[in-house]
């Protein structure tokens, strides 16, 4: 009896073990049983190509010379084995094929070949639950993997739409995407004017901007498009990319790359319609997200900048006198009403050797930069007061500090005064500020500018002027957003009608006058929100 | 950030910690079997993959630790995981790696509970 039938069912046995083993060990399996349980030569096993019809070399003997491909069907396969086989016994099931054993050795007995098909069959058998086994697990994959498809699509909305922070934001994007979509490279281009700059990217890219072809191409199409022509347009060394418009509420505000899809094969291909339909409804979530980080970004830019005028109208607060001094034979009124955005007036009062000096200056810009500039200036007048020095010595070196303090485009009008009431005069230095109104009992005098404003030119000097300033009489000193005051419509409130009113009440107290002229700005402005700072300084020398 | 993964060993009187670095992916997932492959060829038995440092994970990475967990299994061994994003947490549990594998929130308590 041949020793086929003795070992018959240990040989299925060593065969059952292809259900467990790995596809690549198959052919070797196969083989080695074979050869332990029969009294035959094993030449060569081949098997089918898990993709194709084709039959491949899957194990050999070392006297065998065997051709990698079988060509032609299993069927009607007859292998040029050299030596050339003696036995082909097909491992098969009803409905397929899975390859052949090819045989050398003495010729086989009738009841040997039907055992040696047997086994054939048994092994076909084994190799079919295998393939199924594998189909289950596949089948199994992909619907776990769809679900988590549609769980991450999900998790992405609540996840970036929860995410405020941009480049936190922008990681998370990369990161879905990369995953979603079996993607070995991506980047995040955001919006730069008219182009679009890489914001983060997975990987290198081309270049800083996205290419303007590219741009034309994915803003024209408006979702998902690939680019296997111009692969490397994007990602370089790519051979496949993938690229969808982010669309804000009015226009493109970004897009979405992606390069190289990975395959279950170990490779890289083209993106597939169901990665693109995947990163359109991705670029959907991203807009949204993108759109409310932005906008908590500005929110808190409000916020910031709110808190820099909070802190400049601070600053400012506590530069200007707190009250106003008392000086024997001058009465003193004063208004300084800031407007809603911090500006840059300023106004300070020093006595000296009985007589008063009043400064009124505005800075030019708004904001911290004008609230920082005034606080310098504060500085600087105080000390050069403090240094006994006279107006136009002051001016001048407050001109030379300024000009080498300050940004170039930052200067600062200014007038000062100083009243002696003894001597009956008035000295002044105007540096490009408003004129100041000198009021006696029938005669209105401006005191005009006679040099430029301080910090324009490093090496501009300033005299003193002086008129005579009589008993009775008084000054009015003012910043621009008293006769420079808008109403409603636009219109200012002029020169010409301050003027009027000035000679109108020539005769009041400094108090009274101030008040006049605050009355008359507030009835001429009416509604409309106070643009710039009102400043107004008033001495009435007394009679 | 980088595409490339890197591995890093550190072997234990009863097993071994994996620490990745990067993105699993195709390339990443192979560069964990090889490793994981020859410490279970060096008798390992016990694997944990510290995730620490891994943000990113696609479907071929989680199919290749699947076949790995597989491969463990069928030598009697076990794999599990520690230190995992939220993110890939869940991902494992749809997946189904969760199912086969331990997970744990921390390196310390997956080496004791692991006795490694």
């Amino acid at each position: 009896m041949s020793p086929l039938v003795n070992q018959f069912a240990e040989f299925l046995h060593d065969l059952q073990q292809l259900e467990r083993a790995a596809l690549s060990s198959h052919g070797s399996l196969i083989f080695d049983a074979f050869a332990k349980y029969t009294p035959y030569d094993v030449s060569a096993v081949y098997l089918r190509d898990v993709r194709g019809l084709a039959l491949r070399l899957a194990a050999k003997s070392d006297a065998c010379l065997a051709p990698e491909v079988l060509e032609g069907e299993i069927e009607s396969a007859s292998p040029t084995l050299d030596p050339e086989p003696r036995h082909l016994i097909p491992i098969r099931t009803i409905r397929d094929h899975f390859g052949l054993v090819a045989l050398n050795g003495d010729a086989a007995s009738e009841e040997d070949l039907q055992m040696l098909h047997a086994a054939g069959a048994f092994a076909g058998s084994v190799l079919n639950n295998h393939r199924l086994a594998q189909e289950m697990r596949e089948g199994d994959f992909q619907l776990k993997y769809r679900l988590w498809e549609l769980e991450s699509l999900y998790d992405i909305g609540l996840s970036i739409a929860g995410t405020l922070n941009i480049d936190a934001l922008a990681d998370e994007i990369l990161f879905r995407m990369i995953s979603l979509i079996n993607a070995r490279r991506a980047a995040l281009f955001l919006r730069d004017g008219d182009k679009f700059r890489v914001y983060r990217s997975f990987g290198d890219t081309r270049s800083d901007f996205l290419d303007d072809e590219i741009t034309d191409r994915v803003v024209a199409a408006g979702e998902a498009l690939t680019f296997e022509d111009a692969s490397e347009c994007i990602f370089p060394g790519c051979i496949a990319t993938v690229a969808v418009p982010i669309k804000g509420n009015n226009a493109v505000i970004g897009v979405l790359a992606a390069g190289d899809r990975e395959t279950r094969e170990g490779d890289v291909g083209a993106f597939e319609a169901n990665e693109l339909r995947l990163l359109s409804l991705f670029a959907n979530q991203v807009a949204i997200a993108l759109e409310n980080a932005r906008l908590h970004k500005e929110a808190l830019e409000k916020q910031a900048m709110q808190r820099e005028l909070d802190l400049a109208a601070t600053i400012q607060r506590d530069i200007l006198p707190k009250s106003i001094p008392t000086v024997e034979g001058i009465e003193l009124a004063a208004l300084a009403r800031p407007a809603k955005q911090v500006g840059g007036d300023y106004h300070a009062f020093f006595q000296r050797e009985g007589t008063l000096t009043t400064i009124v200056a505005d800075v030019s810009g708004k904001s911290m930069p004008a609230a920082l500039l005034v606080s310098a200036f504060h500085a600087a007048v105080q000390l050069l007061f403090a240094e006994g020095r006279e107006l136009g010595d002051i001016a001048t070196e407050l001109n030379r500090h300024i000009h080498s303090w300050s940004a170039e485009n930052k200067f600062i009008t200014m007038i000062m005064i100083t009243i002696d009431p003894e001597a009956e005069t008035i000295q002044f230095v105007n540096a490009g500020h408003n004129p100041c109104y000198v009021l006696t009992a029938n005669h209105m005098e401006q005191l005009r500018s006679h040099g430029l404003p301080i910090g324009i030119l490093g090496t501009s000097k300033y005299m003193t002027q002086t008129r005579p300033f009589a008993a009775g009489s008084a000054v009015v000193l003012y910043s621009d957003g008293i006769n420079e005051a808008e109403n409603i419509g636009g219109d200012e409130w002029g020169n010409e009608a301050f003027e009027e009113l000035l000679v109108r009440s020539a005769g009041n107290t400094a108090v009274g006058l101030r008040d006049a002229i605050a009355a008359a700005v507030d009835a001429f402005v009416g509604e409309a929100p106070q643009k710039d700072d009102q400043t107004l300084v008033i001495a009435r020398s007394a009679s | 950030m980088t595409e490339e993964l890197r591995v890093a060993v550190d072997r234990k009187a009863n097993g071994a910690v994996l620490y990745t670095k990067g993105y699993i992916n195709n390339v990443g997932g192979e560069e964990i079997a090889n490793r994981a492959y020859e410490l279970m060829d060096d008798n390992v038995r016990t694997l944990l993959l510290n995730l620490r440092d891994t943000k990113i994970v696609n479907s071929i990475g989680i199919s290749i630790l699947i076949e790995i967990i597989e491969k463990m299994i069928d030598k009697g061994g076990s794999i599990a995981f520690c230190c995992l994003t939220p993110v890939i947490h869940k991902t494992f549990q749809i997946m189904g790696l969760a199912n086969y594998a331990k997970i744990f929130d921390s390196e310390d308590t997956a080496l004791k509970e692991l006795g490694l």
